[in-house]
């Protein structure tokens, strides 16, 4: 089966999901009351690794193993939820914290239940504004109901829950620097190993997932791991809420199945670009995943088959170009994004996006040759895999793969804008000019 | 905390086979086989690695990305290359990114030629940069303070100096500003970044964007060589590198590492203290004082005068040593007053006697713990000293030890200070009653062991399993030594936990020992009876039963305690008590029976372990001996200057400035008949009271030994030539002996003097100065040490200290910018320190002082006036003065014993 189905995005429309009375009377709740007291952690543990369930922030890591890491002990540990998203062209979480915001706290618990975590955070991006507020709103309902709290509904197991908001960098949402940000650091990524798992918050045992992954929890322990294998490929089980946006007419938020062609997300969910234009190139996982071209359109829209073609499926935020839309502003404005959000540990990172940006802009204004080009093909290769962490890479995938897909487009970008400059040189200049040049002309 | 113990593994690396300790990084595990991964980021002293310059990718068998060789632990049998295409590639990457934003200023860069950065360019860069667009730019250079220049276009944002005070010196100055290629080191809001040991960051940037304002366009690498010394500046002796340009001018200090010593670091006095070396105002010349005034005149007179005076004064001279005094100085001065001169009045100390058999007792090696033992000590008792004022090195080893393993910090003192913050315990006292606290405190630890608060998760001791390991764990009643022969027996060999039933016999037997078993009185009465006495023990002391319960708990739970003691606890009429508890306390720790514990005594002078071993105590000769007639201490010459003393002799001691009772002092001086001084600065007191003045040498120019506190003989290497006139002091020591009696021989070097100090100090026996050599050489660890006579203290009941007096209570505050090294130096004047007045708020209240107001603080007709000042956790009662500022010092009013003084506002 593919397509477009609703497990996650079920019941969105109704009204007042936010309200924990509401998410009650359609269900909700039930599953953590069967994980409480119908199951123990390791069932749990089972479950969520039998499922197939992989990450849905970027990495695609099995949720269940990722769990699993977790040592035994006594001592405080830690689950945090990824809520800042913040990669171009995604918005899925959004939409789940904003509707339904106990769906993730449902999810929270069970998973914090799971790798026996009782302390838990979400991290939400400080633009999050409204959707923090929502949060907030909800965890207090969810305290005075005893779904959070010592003894969760008089199980043995507490688990208590902060909403902490960012304060607008990229970077926090790698998880190591986002660590750092909620201990109230300077948000930079931490050297791994000691990996989260083991020394991760306040120097202990950490789980952290996104969102998405979060909420796919609930139904899992409801509906059982078959259940959920139902839906996808074999490596990438269930749905995913897909971001598309871009040059498309209907751009939104689709669940659809994984495995689902790319086609027919871009065409039959978001009905594709404005008439009479056809898809040059698209950003299959955020503004990070290597571009992938209007030959691509057929592929299956899941992990492995993006990750075969060269790109991945990231955050799951598809990024449609036409073609009508030039590549060197694009990659410009991506290089930019990167290189201020780039929070300058590392040397590749915090150097090589300045240097891409700088090259881009001189490109872009006629001032560069096609050797720059070979250059700037060459500061991508040399940031991919030696930085501390995949910021750079997330410059450096996407600007490689355009430059290596469109070397044609970046020449022929190159050759006019040159030939604006020269035109712009060689025009006389006009009498205004001249005064405002400073010069007065015979006396 | 138990010291690992390297397991050697092997590993190949470009083809080599090469063995390293299993877990060491890869970068330092690659040094072993000769192969050199460049770092930028890197430094091991620093704590863990970060990983950030990614400078150290290499590739290993198996992973597929490359790897920072700094952050990955060498495992047995791994792979390594070093020197593929792709390494190559990554390398010559980061080199070429490095570059982007740093201005290859090189030419006018003081870095040039001594650059990490412009090293690895080379050796591993392309030779290139594609890099035509506009570099980033900053102002510069700035003053990041007033010793450190800041260039930040040069700056390659390794981390290093940002690390440094956030998790060294703790200060949290540096921080990163700004994001991704904008980020930029600065202080939060600009503010100069000061603190006492900020010049490190010039010695870790590897690359010129921090540079010594002293420093800067003095000198190109090749203009320069470094002369490796030790600092005689504070107690610790750390080790240096002096930077020596045309043989006879030092240009810079910088750390030489010795991990035995400093762990790699100088506070800024030792950094910038070389200035003085080089002040237009210092003596060159020897000088006599002629119809009132002092005038240069020929060495030859200078002696001659020197020695007729002294000889004409004979046993009526005395002499006083100073703190940077070397061994062979001292030597030879306690030779010449009590052989040549038959003197037996000779003191290196300004507190006070000391008694000749705690000398010999606190000289134990099984007492004494070296540097290195506070790195892995379970717990860490801070008795009556200020570090960071007066051994500051200690004050980042004691942090090292908190932060990297866990040890446990236990604070006394009478003045809050800067290792409160990092304390799991902190006991304040009134100033003066260290007796009482350590009386208060052993009471405290002999409380049974269920009385013993839990306190930042130590383990309260199971007496049950103590009871079952009590014959064999417990304190040993023979001579430790064997003890220590039997490795089973070694409670620290154990963690934490699974030492813990040691501990509980100790505890058990630390009861027994005070109620011995069979005693009926039901253990509850008992334990409540002694809950009461420690609040009277605690009271004496002004101090709070908690504050001692929760010290005692974490003492009694660590393996192996070590003790920094402040030799202020010695001094005043109480001391030789104080001593005795103090000593009784390592009895109970029990400190003699377990390796890595000890004692570490933070002495005021430099020098003063050596000084005492070699004999410049009135009471004590060569070796810690009984001096065949006792003399004079530095306490009891003033009173007697002009009846049984007509004669000073001053060695690099400036007992005006540095010795209680600076009016005595004062008055010796003008009664004495005749005053030689050693003396680089001349001062009022000298202008008007010397007689004859010898030029004295700097640290620099020095040749000789010092003895650090913990034992360790370091050696002295002269680094310059002598300004003008000056001469070594053992020269002219010799010359003067020599000149009283020509039997006395005339050495031609103090190498040779040093020879004889092994004959003359049993325990010193075999050390030589090729042992020395560069990184010092302790003597309690070796089996010459055996030769010292067993501890003749016994086990005597301690005595209940007296009730404290009544009133305000006068303590000092050491400064560790007290002295001409930082009024002489010009980059560290804006440091030397002024005398305030600090009160607690509620002391303040009572008198009607108001922060800010002028003070006088009196103690009968002395008077000193200072700035009022509040401070939180001051003992209410007392007031606090600095010690050693060049004008209204605290030494005004002290005269050996902490005196009660009115304070009032002017």
């Amino acid at each position: 089966m593919s397509g477009n189905v609703v497990r996650l995005l079920e019941h969105l429309d109704e009204p007042g999901l936010a309200e924990i009375d509401t998410y009650e009377r359609l269900g909700g709740y039930r599953a953590l009351r069967k994980a409480l007291f119908e199951m123990d952690s390791e069932s749990i543990l089972a479950e969520l690794k039998g499922s197939g369930l992989r990450g849905r922030g970027g990495a695609g890591f099995s949720m269940g193993m990722k769990a699993g890491f977790m040592p035994q002990g006594t001592m405080d540990k830690y689950l945090c939820c990824n809520a800042d998203e913040s990669e171009p062209g995604t918005f899925n979480n959004r939409v789940l914290m904003q509707r339904n915001p106990h769906l993730l706290i449902e999810g929270i618990v069970i998973g914090a239940v799971a790798a026996g975590a009782n302390k838990a955070f979400i991290y939400i991006r400080g633009e999050y504004e409204l959707q923090a507020g929502i949060l907030e709103r909800a965890v207090a309902e969810a305290y005075d109901k005893g779904f959070l709290g010592e003894d969760i509904l008089g199980s043995e197991h507490s688990v208590s829950l902060v909403v902490h908001r960012g304060a607008g960098a990229y970077i926090c949402g790698e998880e190591s620097a986002l660590l750092d940000s909620l201990e109230g650091k300077r948000g930079n990524p931490r050297l791994k190993p000691p990996f989260p798992a083991n020394r991760g918050l306040y120097q202990g045992p950490t789980l952290i997932n996104n969102v998405e992954t979060l909420c796919n929890v609930p139904a899992i322990i409801t509906n059982g791991a078959d259940w959920f294998k139902q839906l996808g490929t074999e490596k990438s089980a269930g749905t995913k809420v897909v971001s598309v946006s871009g040059s498309v007419q209907r751009p939104g938020n689709y669940e659809v199945v994984l495995g689902t062609p790319v086609r027919e997300i871009i065409y039959g969910l978001a009905g594709g670009p404005p008439e009479g234009r056809t898809v040059k190139a698209f950003f299959p996982g955020g503004s990070s995943a290597p571009v992938l071209t209007g030959d691509d359109l057929d592929l299956t829209y899941d992990f492995e088959t993006m990750a075969e073609a060269g790109s991945m499926l990231g955050s799951g935020a598809i990024i449609v170009i036409d073609d009508s839309q030039p590549l060197v502003p694009l990659a410009l404005r991506l290089a930019q994004f990167y290189r201020h959000e780039s929070c300058g540990k590392c040397t590749p990172c915090r150097e090589g996006t300045n240097w891409t940006v700088k090259m881009l802009e001189r490109i872009d204004a006629g001032e560069a040759t096609p050797m720059d080009l070979e250059i700037m093909a060459q500061v991508q290769t040399n940031i991919i895999g030696n930085c501390l962490c995949v910021l750079g890479d997330s410059m450096a995938m996407p600007i490689g793969s355009m430059i290596a897909k469109f070397r044609d487009e970046f020449e022929r970008h190159i050759e006019q804008a040159r030939e604006r400059n020269e035109a712009a040189l060689a025009e006389p200049l006009g009498a205004g000019e001249l005064a405002a040049s400073g010069f007065s002309g015979p006396a | 905390m138990p010291r690992p113990e390297p397991n050697f593994i092997s590993f190949e690396i470009d083809g080599r086979e090469v063995r390293a300790p299993e877990g060491s990084m890869l970068v330092d595990a690659a040094k072993l086989g000769d192969v050199e991964i460049p770092v930028f980021c890197y430094e091991p002293k620093l704590g863990a690695p970060v990983g950030a310059c990614r400078m150290c990718l290499v590739e290993i068998e198996g992973i597929p990305k490359l790897q920072t060789g700094c952050s990955t632990p060498v495992k047995d049998g791994m792979v390594v290359v070093t020197h593929s295409e792709r390494v190559r590639q990554a390398q010559n990457a980061v080199v070429e990114f490095l570059l982007v934003n740093h201005p290859l200023d090189c030419p006018v860069c003081d870095k040039g030629g001594e650059c990490p950065l412009q090293d690895i360019s080379y050796g591993w860069g392309a030779g290139r940069s594609r890099f035509i667009e506009p570099k980033r730019h900053f102002k510069k250079p700035l003053e990041l303070s007033p010793m450190v220049a800041i260039d930040r276009e040069r700056c390659i944002i390794c981390f290093r100096c940002v690390r440094f005070s956030q998790e060294i010196s703790e200060d949290y100055q540096l921080v990163f500003l700004e994001r991704g290629d904008h980020s930029y080191v600065g202080t939060h809001d600009g503010a100069p970044y000061v603190g006492p040991f900020s010049g490190n960051i010039i010695d870790l940037c590897p690359v010129g964007a921090l540079t010594s304002t002293a420093y800067r366009f003095r000198a190109r690498p090749w203009d320069i060589e470094g002369a490796g010394s030790v600092c005689t500046l504070c107690p610790s002796q750390c080790n240096l590198s002096f930077t020596v340009r045309d043989d006879d001018k030092v240009l810079r200090a910088v750390a030489r590492d010795n991990h035995d010593v400093d762990d790699g670091w100088l506070c800024d006095k030792g950094r910038f203290g070389y200035q003085a070396i080089h002040s237009p105002e210092r003596i060159t010349e020897p000088m006599v004082s002629d119809g009132g005034a002092l005038r240069p005149v020929p060495w030859e007179r200078a002696l001659s005068e020197a020695a007729a005076g002294l000889r004409k004064a004979g046993a009526g001279a005395a002499a006083l040593a100073g703190g940077q005094t070397t061994n062979e100085e001292g030597f030879l001065l306690a030779r010449l007053m009590r052989e040549v001169l038959g003197s037996p009045h000779v003191d290196s100390r300004a507190g006070g006697p000391l008694d000749p058999a705690q000398a010999r007792a606190l000289a134990r090696p099984e007492l004494t713990a070296a540097v290195p033992d506070i790195d892995y000590a379970e717990a860490i008792l801070i008795l009556d000293t200020e570090l960071v004022e007066e051994m500051p090195i200690l004050d980042l080893r004691v942090r090292k030890a908190k932060r990297r393993h866990g040890a446990k910090v236990v604070v006394a003192t009478s003045r809050p200070g800067a290792l409160d913050s990092i304390a799991d315990a902190v006991v304040r006292f009134a100033p003066g009653a260290s007796e009482a606290v350590l009386y208060a405190l052993i009471k405290a630890l002999e409380e049974e062991p269920e009385l013993a608060v839990e306190v930042g998760g130590v383990r309260k001791p199971d007496p049950r399993h103590g009871e079952a390991r009590r014959d064999q764990g417990g304190l040993p009643d023979g001579d430790p030594a064997q003890v220590r022969a039997e490795p089973d027996e070694h409670p620290h060999r154990e963690g934490v936990l699974e030492s813990i039933p040691v501990i509980g016999g100790l505890a058990h037997r630390l009861a027994d020992a005070v109620h011995p078993r069979g005693e009926d009185r039901p253990a509850a009465d008992r334990a409540a009876s002694r809950r009461g006495e420690l609040d009277d023990h605690a009271e004496r002391a002004g101090a709070q039963a908690s504050d001692l319960r929760d010290a005692a708990a974490i003492l009694l739970a660590a393996a192996s305690p070590v003790v920094l003691w402040g030799e202020r606890v010695g001094h005043g009429p109480r001391g030789t008590r104080a001593l005795q508890a103090l000593l009784a306390l390592a009895d109970r720790l029990p400190i003699a029976a377990t390796d890595g514990a000890g004692l570490i005594e933070v002495p005021e002078g430099t020098n003063a372990r050596g000084l005492r071993e070699v004999g410049c105590l009135p009471n004590l000769g060569p070796g810690l001996r009984d001096a065949s007639s006792a003399g004079l201490g530095a306490s009891e010459i003033p009173a007697a200057v002009g009846q049984q003393v007509t004669a000073l002799l001053l060695l690099g001691s400036d007992p005006v400035r540095t010795h209680p009772d600076r009016a005595a002092w004062e008055g010796a001086l003008e009664r004495s008949g005749f005053v030689v001084a050693f003396a680089s600065f001349l001062d009022e007191t000298l202008e008007e009271h010397a007689d004859v003045i010898f030029p004295a040498e700097s640290y620099a120019e020095r040749e000789g030994t010092v003895t650090h506190p913990d034992g360790r003989l370091q050696r002295l290497h002269q680094a310059i030539g002598h300004p003008g006139d000056v001469r070594p002091a053992w020269s002219v020591l010799a010359e003067l002996a020599h000149g009283i009696d020509a039997e006395f021989p005339l050495y031609s070097s103090a190498a040779q003097v040093s020879a004889e100090l092994g004959g003359a100090v049993p325990f010193y026996e075999g050390i030589t100065l090729e042992r020395i050599g560069g990184k010092g050489m302790r003597w309690p660890a070796r089996a010459a040490a055996a030769v010292l006579p067993p501890s003749e203290i016994s086990g005597a009941e301690l005595e209940t200290p007296p009730d404290p007096p009544a009133g305000m209570r006068l303590g000092v505050v050491p400064s560790l910018w007290s002295g001409p090294e930082t009024r002489h130096a010009a980059v560290l004047s804006f440091l030397a320190p002024r005398q305030r007045a600090e009160l607690s708020a509620e002391d303040a209240r009572r008198l009607g002082i108001a922060p800010g107001d002028e003070v006088e603080v009196r103690a009968g007709d002395a008077l000193v006036r200072a700035t009022a000042r509040l401070r939180d956790g001051l003992p209410v009662g007392s007031v606090f003065l600095v010690q050693g500022t060049d004008e209204q010092s605290a030494t005004a009013l002290t005269n050996g014993v902490v005196p009660v003084v009115e304070v009032s506002k002017a």
